[in-house]
């Protein structure tokens, strides 16, 4: 027995041992940080929210009037709110069917490295580097009905000028014109770099078989990015979900609600009229939607799209 | 089946003119190569009988049709890339199917078509399999399956083999040739190895800085190179290229001498050191300091054993003398 216990350990399990400390010892020292900051500003926040939902409170002082379900009752009977996930549906349709089409077709032109296709690229991802609220100002200003772009535009043609974001039916299509403005470059530019990753050879290979543009776009460059494009649509509906900065400085949600989006909605009815327990409901609504989706886009397409 | 023509191809990208006025033809039903080192433009070459460059000037004509503004499609070729090329996210089946498809040939002509294709490469158990589930060999013969399939008068190989390890390109050259023999169609295929382009063709071009050095038969070529840099090119080991003096002639610039018309001899003309001596087993190839005239390749029988450093006396077979003149030009008739 005392042999066994007097036995040095074998080289492998030497090194496996020291191999295993020395990642303890990085585990120690590389996750506290990480994991201190990820709790305080993420899971912390978090679970207070989904705590006040259950509460009617102020935001001042300590919660107190536990109402249970009825915050989440009052948003599921509140119209505005119907509308503001409706108006968010519309933008995830409108990123992927027009703002996603749009971003690739231009991608397509000029996705070679030339100089003036470098110059449109630029032009074309300018709206994505200024800030969500410059750019509604900016817009608010171009929809402006007595100085706006728009009105000039509409009286050259002898229209009379047109208040388009004080308009019910139509300031929800001039917000969602802005998003696809503000967005298009960026999907665009995750486009141009899939396509330029594309091999030359394959291009060419399928040109000598008989392919025309639209076919080698088709057949041979959509399915090469196709990852980028399952990424570029995961963005696109997070984003969706999360349109809040473009439209307050262009509507402020109006005209009578009829440009909320679920931030929008919890941001007007929850933060500004000191309904802290009314905002944390829709926040957690909103929190379990983006894990709907994310969920979601890991099981239909991370699987498909390894190799 | 048809000839490729080009007649006063002229390539210049920018400023650059990097061929410079190429006129050839390549037979009916050859196999031509184009050979090189790099960057002598024997790919853009190709690549402009393919329609995949355009050129700045001259006529392309392929079975006796003006090409040089048609489509790649339009042209009666196929190629083979480097690369190969597969479209990874299609089966084999569909990849050699692809142009087919595109043509819209009826299905039950396309899997014809395509199965026979896949039965002489042998391709048949890998038909539903994706390219990044292959070999590179059998990769390269998808690549080929695609070029068959399409019955194209003309085959373009664009460096097949150089991604392949040295047992396979040996094993798909003999492939190649056999396909050549059987299908009959005109090849043209560009390498930079002077091996392939020796075994392969049965017309060789051998270019240079964008101009053509010589054309002709491959054993043409090598007993009767036209100039200092194909009697170095053509070959292997390369001929043995020496100063005019080692004949002692003033009038000669360059003579060269292939490894295997060199004999050992102790009256030999040229005295000799082995620097290094590789054991091929069917031959012996010595490297040797010659004095006064530099290195020198001699191909000796397998069997003969030769030390480093060891001395000798070399003696060319006189008949077998290639005379370069000053202008690097093959000199005919020196006595």
């Amino acid at each position: 027995m005392q042999m066994l216990n007097t036995r040095t350990p074998r080289p492998a399990r030497r090194f496996w041992h020291g191999a295993r400390s020395s990642r303890l010892t990085a585990i120690a020292i590389l996750l506290p940080p990480g994991l201190i900051l990820f709790s305080l500003f993420v899971i912390l926040p978090l679970t207070e929210s989904g705590y006040y939902a259950f509460f009617d409170w102020n935001g001042y002082g300590t919660p107190e009037d536990y109402v249970g379900l009825r915050n989440f009752e009052r948003i599921a009977d509140h119209s505005v709110f119907h509308t503001a996930v409706g108006n968010t549906a519309k933008i995830i349709a409108v990123s992927l069917f027009i703002q996603m089409p749009l971003a690739l077709f231009l991608a397509l032109l000029i996705y070679r490295k030339t100089p003036t296709n470098a110059l449109f690229r630029l032009i074309f991802f300018v709206p994505y580097i200024l800030a969500e609220v410059a750019a509604g100002l900016i817009w608010s200003f171009v929809f402006d009905g007595n100085y706006g772009v728009t009105a000039s535009i509409a009286r050259s043609m002898g229209q009379e000028s047109f208040f388009i974001l004080a308009d019910r039916d139509w300031a929800f299509v001039a917000v969602m014109t802005v998003i696809v403005w503000k967005y298009f470059g960026f999907h665009m530019m995750i486009y141009i770099a899939a396509l330029q990753g594309v091999p030359e050879d394959l291009i060419e290979a399928a040109k000598i078989e008989g392919a025309k543009r639209p076919q080698i776009v088709r057949y041979v460059q959509i399915p090469q990015i196709r990852p980028a494009i399952i990424v570029s649509a995961f963005f696109a509906i997070i984003g969706a979900l999360q349109v809040f900065d473009v439209i307050i400085p262009l509507t402020n949600g109006g005209p009578s609600n009829q440009t909320q989006t679920i931030v929008t909605y919890l941001y007007s009815f929850g933060l500004t009229r000191l309904k802290i327990g009314f905002g944390s409901a829709v926040g957690v609504l909103l929190f379990l939607a983006a894990i709907l989706v994310a969920v979601f886009y890991q099981r239909l397409f991370m699987k498909g799209s390894r190799p | 089946m048809a000839d490729v023509q080009l007649a006063g191809i002229t390539k210049s990208f920018g400023g650059v003119t990097v061929i410079p006025g190429l006129d050839l033809k390549v037979p009916d039903g050859s196999f031509t190569v184009l050979v090189g080192p790099s960057g002598c433009g024997k790919s853009t070459l190709l690549r402009m009988i393919a329609g995949l460059e355009s050129p700045s000037a001259g006529e392309i004509r392929i079975g006796g049709t003006d090409v040089t503004d048609a489509e790649p499609s339009d042209r009666g070729i196929s190629m083979v890339f480097q690369s190969y090329a597969l479209y990874p996210h299609m089966t084999v089946a569909q990849n050699i199917d692809f142009g087919l498809r595109l043509a819209k040939v009826p299905a039950a002509e396309r899997a014809t078509r395509v199965a026979e294709a896949a039965r002489i490469l042998s391709l048949e158990p890998y038909l539903d399999r994706k390219p990044g589930q292959l070999s590179g060999g059998q990769r390269q013969r998808v690549a080929i399956g695609r070029s068959i399939v399409r019955n194209p008068e003309v085959f373009l190989f664009d460096e097949p083999l150089s991604n392949l390890d040295a047992a396979l390109r040996t094993q798909m050259r003999v492939e190649l040739a056999q396909l050549h023999q059987s299908i009959g169609a005109t090849m043209i295929y560009v390498t930079h190895d002077q091996v392939e382009a020796m075994t392969l063709a049965d017309q060789i071009v051998v270019m240079k800085d964008g101009r053509i050095q010589q054309v002709g038969a491959p054993m043409e070529l090598y007993d009767r190179p036209a100039s200092e840099f194909v009697a170095g090119f053509i070959g292997s080991p390369k001929m043995n290229l020496l100063p005019g003096r080692a004949i002692e002639r003033d009038d000669v610039k360059t003579v060269g001498i292939r490894p295997e018309h060199l004999h050992i001899a102790d009256d030999g003309q040229w005295r000799a050191a082995a620097k290094v001596v590789e054991t091929l087993g069917a031959d012996t190839i010595a490297y040797m300091d010659a004095e006064g005239l530099g290195e020198i390749i001699v191909r000796l029988p397998g069997h003969m054993r030769l030390k480093a450093g060891e001395r000798l006396g070399l003696s060319p077979e006189i008949a077998n003398l290639h005379y370069f003149g000053h202008d690097g030009h093959r000199m005919e008739h020196v006595a």
